[in-house]
């Protein structure tokens, strides 16, 4: 496999490939079919790849919120000054025409998005695959069959000290717990990595799905949550240890790891396809993607999944689901890289769409992102 | 593949025809044969595929031709007969 010198490995295990005496650098040039041989990875690829028609946008569909985070990206930018829209009429019309124009998925947040319910009933109605990230304090109608994304910050005293919130995740657990709807997501951040352990464990024995996080920082953010390379490495240590701890109940894999807890943000190691950093209009997230705020409008110039963050700091894993997988090709380089993008897709279905059955992890070992294109590095040169 | 012995003009259309009968294939398009595939049919904005539609084709006609497709030049393959230029421009690069 090759070596990225900026990377921050953890896990010295051989690679698949390296071990096949394949690397994704040079030594051996693997067709696509090669790659499809195996029977597990080409039935895992014919899995993830039905869902290759989803197309995403966000919606901000609140402005308002019952709790004030510290490092919160709402709070920033242009966005939370707009009017709320509270029509559901409104809303119906424009998930109508976003259907029209292509959009299959959606992703609903805001400020707190459950403080509008009929909103979020509305959407459901016209476009039924989908997702809200919710602070997980007020319940949502069973009737809305999308996945539930529930934040959460670290353990109870660090929830109290920057969200403002006493005894949270018994009241997320409260609500949630037992509903298939839901997973959790840890964000790390630079102070929380020795809290997920317990954290996890309280949610998994509840029954709880749990994904993880990584705290970006919105632009101009002054605070200390912001990642460190040594942060990084001991956060990428314990996601791979609750990942080994509860393969059912964690949604995340060691890929997943590598790639957010790398010392390059996503961006950099990938390139962000987001309208926000792309300003192609021809193909993909640069011909779709928008990320509507509460009034209903949008700005292609700040539209990405998580608007106002520091696109140098972000590892967020929304940005991760959409980015990652738009880079097929660089991943289809060798079984290991291969398998690894497999993996990777694979989960982030799991967290985002209703019902999809997580596999097993095909990959074994560490396996570093791709590096750029080789054309790439000749125009960078 | 390609043979030798044959007008630019005939070479691109058996090229469009195996490009017709991958996409076919890939994208599982149940209602067109290669024979009734319009060789200019805008992929994106007619026939609704998208980016990772795109590049599992992109990946097979890799193989295919022996060629490496950038992901910049994705834009280019916006036709069946875009992508049979294309790739024929590839295999003499």
């Amino acid at each position: 496999m090759s070596s990225d010198p900026s990377a921050n490995p953890i896990d010295p295990e051989p690679t698949p490939a390296a071990r096949d005496g394949g690397t994704s650098d040079g030594d051996r040039h693997w067709r696509f079919s090669d790659l499809l041989a195996d029977p597990t990875v080409r039935e895992r690829w014919e899995k993830v790849r039905r869902y290759f028609f989803l197309r995403e946008s966000t919606y901000d569909v609140a402005t308002r919120c019952n709790l004030r985070c510290d490092g919160c990206y709402y709070y920033e930018g242009e966005k939370q000054f707009v009017s709320e829209c509270r029509d559901p009429a409104a809303w119906t019309e424009l998930m109508t025409a976003e259907k029209a124009r292509g959009i299959t998925y959606v992703v609903l947040a805001g400020a707190e998005p459950a403080l509008n319910p009929e909103v979020i009933k509305a959407c459901h109605g016209v476009i039924p695959l989908g997702a809200i990230a919710t602070n997980g304090t007020m319940p949502i109608s069973k009737s809305v069959g999308y996945r539930i994304h529930i934040s959460v910050w670290g353990d109870d005293a660090t929830s109290e000290r920057v969200r403002g919130a006493a005894n949270l995740l018994d009241k997320q657990m409260d609500i949630w717990a037992g509903d298939r709807r839901a997973v959790f997501v840890y964000t790390f951040t630079r102070h929380n990595v020795d809290q997920a352990e317990a954290t996890v464990r309280r949610l998994v024995d509840n029954g709880c799905e749990v994904t993880f996080n990584m705290f970006s920082a919105p632009v101009g953010y002054t605070g200390d949550l912001r990642h460190t390379p040594a942060s990084l490495n001991e956060t990428r240590q314990a996601m791979c240890d609750l990942i080994r701890a509860h393969p059912q109940k964690v949604l995340f894999t060691p890929y997943n790891a590598v790639a957010h807890t790398h010392t390059r943000g996503l961006h950099d190691l990938f390139g962000c396809t987001y309208p926000r950093r792309n300003p192609s209009q021809l193909i993909g997230l640069g011909r779709t993607f928008r990320q509507v705020r509460a009034n209903m409008e949008w700005d292609r110039d700040a539209a990405c999944c998580v608007p106002d963050t520091d696109c140098d700091d972000c590892r967020h894993y929304a940005a991760g689901s959409a980015v990652i997988t738009a880079r097929l090709q660089r991943h289809a380089t060798d079984p290991a890289r291969f398998r690894a993008w497999l993996d990777y897709v694979d989960t982030y279905l799991a967290v985002w769409v209703m019902d999809y059955p997580k596999g097993s992890t095909l990959e074994v070992g560490q396996v570093d992102p791709p590096p750029a294109p080789r054309h790439h590095r000749l125009e960078a040169q | 593949m390609i043979a030798e012995s044959t007008t630019p003009e005939a070479l691109l259309d058996e090229t469009a025809q195996r490009v017709s009968e991958i996409i076919i294939d890939e994208l599982k398009l149940d209602d067109v044969t290669p024979s009734t595939f319009d060789a200019d049919l805008d992929l994106i904005d007619e026939l609704g595929i998208d980016s990772m539609d795109l590049t599992a084709v992109v990946l097979v006609l890799q193989d295919e031709y022996e060629i490496t497709i950038y992901e910049e030049d994705y834009p280019e393959l916006k036709t069946v007969r875009s992508i049979a230029s294309y790739v024929l421009k590839r295999r003499t690069a």
